[in-house]
């Protein structure tokens, strides 16, 4: 079953990148007023990626555990950026980046490295073939979740003040009292998951499993790996989610569980 | 005498001066003042929902002596504008009304099934009140409790009050703009601006 992968030459994506740059002009004329955006996105995607294939090629070649922890160090820094980036309300003082990482990090590279010694086991097991790609999914997962029950969280939190204040009024406790917002923000960040799963293999060919198939692995096999990774983004993400909520709600309120919404600034656009 | 609620220096942003006070069992105090004078930061510093200096002390025990929602079960604030966080009026109370309490302030049972946001804003301030008198707090901090209320529901609403404060050791303080709602309950003893308490050393206060 095994064929060999068919090699994409660099004349091949120049060709493709035309495409890109007629639909640009296409919704130039149809009024679309981003297209400086678009065309920008798509030359960062083409960076990013070519400089991730330099530096992986460096980091397979180099075969020390160093350098795989300084790549996974650098995803995982962008991912809590990134998060951070998408709140419409910031805890101040790089709170927001936080509480993105620890969330991060105690979901996304606990199971990783998990998985790694437990189930894939290959030798050594921060082989960067495996832990990378794996980080890169885990992370890009849950950077989305975290980052939407997060804005979800302090956007609501600032509009429902006075029913948050009017529990507190009555004694209910500061958790308590957040109870029925951080309901509304784990709703909107696992919806996506959720949907994604249900999708998957019936509506949508994951990435990662396409990618193996391409590349020549048998059907079954790439299922399987492709399996595994959706049970584990299920599982970051939840925790993740869960983290980052209860920590945020936290945030929010001072020892006498007083609500201060100061410490929520709105970003700047 | 000995005061129930007894409160020193206690002053929050918004607040122009320190306010001492001492309240005995039994009392219903009436506050008034201009807005924007800091009256309904006085009360949420009572009830400890805002930052504040001073102290208050409930039957000469601290605030900050016990955890934050056991003083507010105590020293409970009853906010000008009721809020709502689930779907009956039902579900926000710890144990239902009886239909006999709710007639008491002209409401009919049929009430609690429905979503808050179907009732006027008098009938939501009347369930306000009862949904914190069920926790049968000590000091009940009433900000403009009957502002939204016909005269009869009005007057109702007062009954209910003056009844709770009879049962033992509670008080209650109310900031009214109603100046026939003030001699009715209050004046001239029990009356007071917010001025006047912020001119008045703890000493003057004995009385």
């Amino acid at each position: 079953m095994e064929t060999q992968m068919i090699l994409i030459s660099y004349w091949d994506l120049a060709m493709l990148s035309v495409l890109v740059a007629l639909m640009g002009g296409i919704l130039w004329l149809q009024g679309f007023t981003h297209v400086g955006q678009y065309f920008w996105a798509n030359v960062r995607a083409v960076a990013q990626l070519s400089f991730m294939g330099v530096w992986l090629t460096w980091v397979f070649y180099a075969d020390n555990p160093i350098w795989v922890a300084l790549v996974g160090l650098i995803m995982l820094l962008a991912a809590g950026y990134e998060i951070a980036k998408r709140q419409q309300y910031r805890f101040q003082k790089y709170s927001s980046i936080l509480i993105g990482l620890m969330s991060l990090s105690v979901t996304a590279l606990v199971l990783l490295v998990a998985v790694l010694t437990l189930v894939i086991q290959p030798d050594p097991w921060y082989q960067p073939q495996y832990a990378i790609p794996l980080l890169g999914m885990l992370l890009g997962n849950s950077m989305t979740a975290i980052g939407v029950g997060l804005d979800n969280l302090t956007r609501n939190t600032k509009q429902l003040k006075n029913k948050i204040e009017a529990q507190l009024a009555l004694g209910y406790s500061a958790k308590e009292s957040m109870k029925f917002i951080k309901q509304q923000s784990l709703h909107a960040s696992m919806i996506p998951v959720i949907n994604m799963l249900v999708a998957a293999g019936v509506i949508s060919l994951p990435g990662m499993m396409t990618g193996q198939i391409l590349a020549g692995a048998s059907p079954m096999e790439a299922v399987k790996y492709q399996i595994m990774i959706m049970l584990l983004i299920a599982t970051s993400t939840a925790a993740g989610t869960l983290i980052a909520v209860e920590m945020a709600a936290k945030k929010l309120f001072d020892e006498r569980q007083r609500l201060h919404l100061s410490v929520l600034e709105k970003a700047k656009k | 005498m000995q005061a129930l609620l007894e409160i020193a220096d206690l002053q929050a942003p918004g607040m122009r001066q320190p306010v001492n006070w001492r309240i005995g069992a039994g009392q219903l105090w009436l506050l008034y003042g201009p807005s924007g004078s800091g009256k309904s930061q006085l009360l949420k510093a009572m009830a400890d929902l805002i930052e504040h200096d001073g102290k208050v002390l409930l039957e000469e025990l601290a605030a900050d002596s016990m955890p934050a929602p056991v003083w507010r079960r105590q020293v409970m604030y009853f906010s000008a504008e009721t809020a709502w966080w689930m779907e009956t009026v039902g579900e926000h109370f710890i144990q239902s009304p009886s239909a006999q309490t709710l007639q008491q302030v002209g409401l009919n049972d049929t009430i609690l099934q429905q979503h808050p946001d179907q009732l006027s804003s008098g009938e939501k301030q009347r369930l306000a009140l009862l949904r914190g008198l069920a926790f049968e707090p000590k000091v009940l901090l009433l900000d403009e409790t009957s502002a939204n209320l016909d005269p009869d529901s009005t007057l109702q609403v007062e009954t209910l009050l003056q009844d709770y404060l009879q049962q033992g050791q509670r008080a209650a303080i109310w900031i009214s703009h109603d100046q026939a709602q003030r001699d009715r309950l209050a004046c001239p003893t029990y009356c007071c601006s917010i001025e006047e308490l912020q001119k008045t050393s703890p000493q003057a206060q004995e009385a």
